[in-house]
C-alpha cells in the first residue's frame, strides 16, 4: 500500500523523463525563473503520481496542473508586490528587470481572466489541439474557439495600446 | 483560426527550451506522491470505517503510446555511460528540500558527486544557468565503473557554476590519436555531443551515450543550433593527445539534433589547404546562418538547416588562413567569431617572447567584405576568440583574457585586459552565453575549475568543478 508496483514505477519514470524537460521549459518561459519552473514541474508530477489511478492522457493532465500552479504563482507574486507597495508607499516602485524578451506578452497573458488564459496557454503555447483543450476543460469546442478568439483580441488590443 | 500575424505569433512561435530535471528529482517526486497517497488513504479510511484496507488499489498509470518530450534511450542500442562518480552525497542543508509542500524547491535528495581532480577540457552552456563540462577526473586505474582505466568524466551545473554535480560520460578515454573525446556541446540539455576526435551523442540529457561511426575521420569541431548539429570531420594523422595535428582534408557534416543521422553538407566536403599541407578549420553558427572557415582561408556559408547546400561566400581568400590546430582542434592563426551584428576575424601572427601580433578584421555583410578593425593587445599567445551578442569580442591567451570595450566596426577599439584572472597559464577557451555571462576554460587543466564572468568580462570568478 502506498508504493508503486515495479511496472508502475517504470512507466512513471519513463513518463517523467519523456515529459519533464519540455514541461519545465514551458513553465520557465512563463515564470522566467529556473527554480520556480522546477518547483512547479515537480509539484505537477507529484500530483499526477499521487492522485490519479487511470489516465488516458497524462501529458495533458500535467499541463493542466501546471497551468493552475502557474496561475497560483502569479497571484502570489501579485499579492507580495501589493503588500510591498503597501508597506513602502512612500518609496517609488523600482522597475523590475526582466531579461526575457517575452516579458511584455507574458505579463499580458498573466492579466487575462482564467476562463480565457487556460485555453490560450494550452492551445497556443503547449500545442494541444482545440479538441483536446475542449476535453481537458470540459467545454464545447465552439466555446474554446470563441475563448481563444477573445483572448487574442484582448491581447492584441492591449499590445496596440502599449505600443502607442 | 485565421488571425492576422502580430507580436503574439512571434512570441508563441519561439521554441521552448527544455529544462532538464535536477538529479534525484524523480525520486523526490515519487516519495512525495507516496506520502500524499498515504495521507489520502488514511483520510478515506477514517471517513468510511467499513472500507477494508485491502480494497484500496494502488494507482495505475496508463501511458499513451507517445507522450512527447525527449526521446528515451534504447538500452539495446546504447552504450552504458561512464559513471565516474559512484557515490551519491547528501545535499547541503541549505539545498535540502523542505516538507511536502507546493512551495518546496525541487532539490535532489541525493546528488551524484563530481569525481576528484576534475581536469576540465571543454564546457557548454544551454542557458544562463545550465551547463555541462567534460574532462578527465580521478586516478587512471581507479575510475569507472564500468571501466577502471577510463577516466573521461562529465559534470553539470544548474545554477550558473555555483555548484556542480556528476553525470554519466561517454565510455572512452582522453584523446589519443583517433580515440577518445575532449570537447562537449549541447543543444538544450537533452541532446548533446562529446567529440574530438571520436563522436558520441546523447539524446536523454547525458544519461546514456552512443558512439557515432565517422568512417575513420576525426571530429575537430561541432556546433549546434535550431535543432541541427554541424560537425567538422577531418582526415588526420596526429598521434597522442594532438589528435587534430596533421589533418589534410576537411568535410562538414550535419544531423538533426534528435537523431544520429550524419550526412555530408553539399558544397563543403573534401576541403584542403593550399599544397595539401596540414591545417585546420573552424565552424561558427548564428541563429540563421553557418560559416565555415576552410583550411585554405576561404569562407563558406549556408543556412543552418538539414540538407542545405553551402556556398563560397567570396572567391577572395580571407586576410589570413587557419593554419595548424591547437590541441583541442581549433585554429591558431585565424579565428572567426560572430558578434551579433557581423563577423569578426582575428589574425594571429607568429608568437615571440610571449607576445604576438593580433590583427582584427570585421565584416558587416556576412563575410563578403572585410575591413581592418584594429589590433588586440600583443601580450599573450591567442588560444580562443569569441564574440558577444551585443558586439564586443574576447581573446583568450596564455596570459589572460582581453575584452574589447566596444564592438569591432564601431570605431577605434579599446581593450580591457584581465591578466591571469586567477588562472596561471591562461585560457584555452572563452565564450559568452549572454552579453553579460561567459565562461572560460583554463589552459592548465590541473586547476580543476572553470571561470565565469557575470559582468561582460570585466571580472572573472573561479568555479571549482567539484
Amino acid at each position: 500500500m502506498g508504493t508503486f508496483r515495479a511496472s508502475d514505477r517504470l512507466a512513471a519514470e519513463e513518463l517523467f523523463h519523456a515529459c519533464y524537460p519540455r514541461l519545465a521549459g514551458w513553465i520557465r518561459r512563463l515564470v522566467d525563473d529556473d527554480d520556480t519552473a522546477h518547483e512547479i514541474a515537480s509539484e505537477a508530477f507529484t500530483r499526477l503520481l499521487a492522485r490519479w489511478s487511470s489516465l488516458d492522457n497524462p501529458q495533458s493532465y500535467l499541463y493542466m496542473i501546471a497551468t493552475n500552479l502557474i496561475r497560483d504563482h502569479w497571484r502570489r507574486l501579485g499579492r507580495e508586490r501589493r503588500a510591498l507597495r503597501a508597506v513602502s508607499a512612500t518609496i517609488p516602485a523600482e522597475a523590475v528587470h526582466h531579461p526575457a524578451q517575452d516579458v511584455d506578452v507574458r505579463a499580458l497573458i498573466q492579466s487575462l481572466p482564467d476562463r480565457l488564459r487556460q485555453p490560450f496557454l494550452l492551445h497556443y503555447y503547449a500545442g494541444f489541439p482545440v479538441r483536446d483543450v475542449a476535453e481537458m476543460l470540459g467545454r464545447p469546442e465552439g466555446t474554446v474557439k470563441a475563448d481563444l478568439h477573445h483572448a487574442r483580441a484582448r491581447l492584441r488590443a492591449v499590445l496596440g495600446e502599449a505600443h502607442g | 483560426m485565421d488571425e492576422p500575424r502580430d507580436d503574439i505569433d512571434t512570441w508563441l512561435e519561439e521554441r521552448v527550451t527544455p529544462l532538464l530535471p535536477r538529479p534525484g528529482t524523480f525520486e523526490q517526486v515519487r516519495k512525495r506522491a507516496r506520502r500524499r497517497k498515504l495521507v489520502q488513504a488514511t483520510m478515506a479510511v477514517a471517513g468510511a470505517a467499513l472500507v477494508a484496507a485491502g480494497a484500496i488499489a494502488v494507482p495505475r498509470l496508463v501511458l499513451p503510446k507517445h507522450v512527447g518530450g525527449a526521446p528515451l534511450a534504447q538500452a539495446s542500442s546504447t552504450t552504458p555511460a561512464q559513471q565516474n562518480s559512484p557515490t551519491p552525497r547528501s545535499p547541503s542543508p541549505s539545498a535540502s528540500s523542505g516538507p511536502d509542500t507546493a512551495s518546496a524547491t525541487a532539490r535532489p535528495t541525493t546528488v551524484p558527486v563530481v569525481p576528484p581532480n576534475f581536469a576540465a577540457s571543454s564546457v557548454t552552456f544551454v542557458s544562463r544557468s545550465t551547463g555541462w563540462v567534460i574532462g578527465q577526473a580521478g586516478t587512471p586505474g581507479h575510475c569507472g565503473p564500468p571501466k577502471a582505466y577510463i577516466c573521461t568524466s562529465m559534470a553539470a551545473t544548474s545554477n550558473a557554476g555555483h555548484t556542480w554535480y556528476g553525470m554519466p560520460a561517454p565510455v572512452t578515454g582522453a584523446p589519443n590519436g583517433d580515440t577518445g573525446v575532449s570537447q562537449v556541446r549541447s543543444l538544450n540539455g537533452v541532446h548533446g555531443w562529446a567529440y574530438g576526435p571520436q563522436l558520441w551523442a546523447t539524446h536523454n540529457g547525458s544519461r546514456t551515450w552512443q558512439r557515432i561511426a565517422t568512417d575513420g575521420m576525426r571530429v575537430t569541431g561541432l556546433e549546434t543550433v535550431n535543432g541541427v548539429a554541424f560537425a567538422i570531420w577531418a582526415r588526420c594523422a596526429g598521434t597522442g593527445a594532438d589528435f587534430a595535428a596533421d589533418c589534410t582534408s576537411f568535410s562538414l557534416y550535419s544531423s538533426p539534433a534528435s537523431q544520429n543521422d550524419w550526412t555530408p553538407v553539399a558544397g563543403v566536403t573534401g576541403l584542403t589547404a593550399s599544397g595539401g599541407v596540414p591545417a585546420s578549420a573552424q565552424l561558427v553558427l548564428t541563429g540563421i546562418r553557418g560559416y565555415l572557415l576552410a583550411p585554405g582561408g576561404q569562407l563558406f556559408s549556408g543556412p543552418v538547416t538539414i540538407r542545405a547546400r553551402w556556398h563560397l561566400v567570396t572567391s577572395a581568400a580571407l586576410p589570413c588562413a587557419p593554419g595548424a590546430a591547437e590541441v583541442g582542434g581549433h585554429p591558431l592563426r585565424a579565428m572567426l567569431a560572430s558578434t551579433g551584428q557581423g563577423l569578426a576575424l582575428l589574425c594571429a601572427g607568429p608568437g615571440s617572447g610571449g607576445t604576438q601580433d593580433k590583427t582584427l578584421y570585421y565584416s558587416p555583410d556576412g563575410g563578403r567584405t572585410w575591413n581592418r578593425a584594429g589590433s588586440a593587445p600583443a601580450q599573450g599567445i591567442a588560444m580562443s576568440f569569441s564574440g558577444s551578442p551585443n558586439g564586443p569580442v574576447m581573446v583568450a591567451t596564455n596570459d589572460g583574457i582581453d575584452v574589447s570595450t566596444s564592438a569591432p566596426g564601431s570605431g577605434t577599439l579599446s581593450w580591457r585586459t584581465v591578466r591571469g584572472a586567477g588562472a596561471r597559464g591562461g585560457y584555452s577557451y572563452v565564450g559568452m552565453t549572454t552579453a553579460q555571462q561567459g565562461v572560460a576554460v583554463p589552459a592548465n587543466t590541473g586547476l580543476d575549475a572553470v571561470w565565469f564572468t557575470y559582468d561582460g568580462g570585466s571580472h572573472w570568478r573561479k568555479s571549482p568543478v567539484s
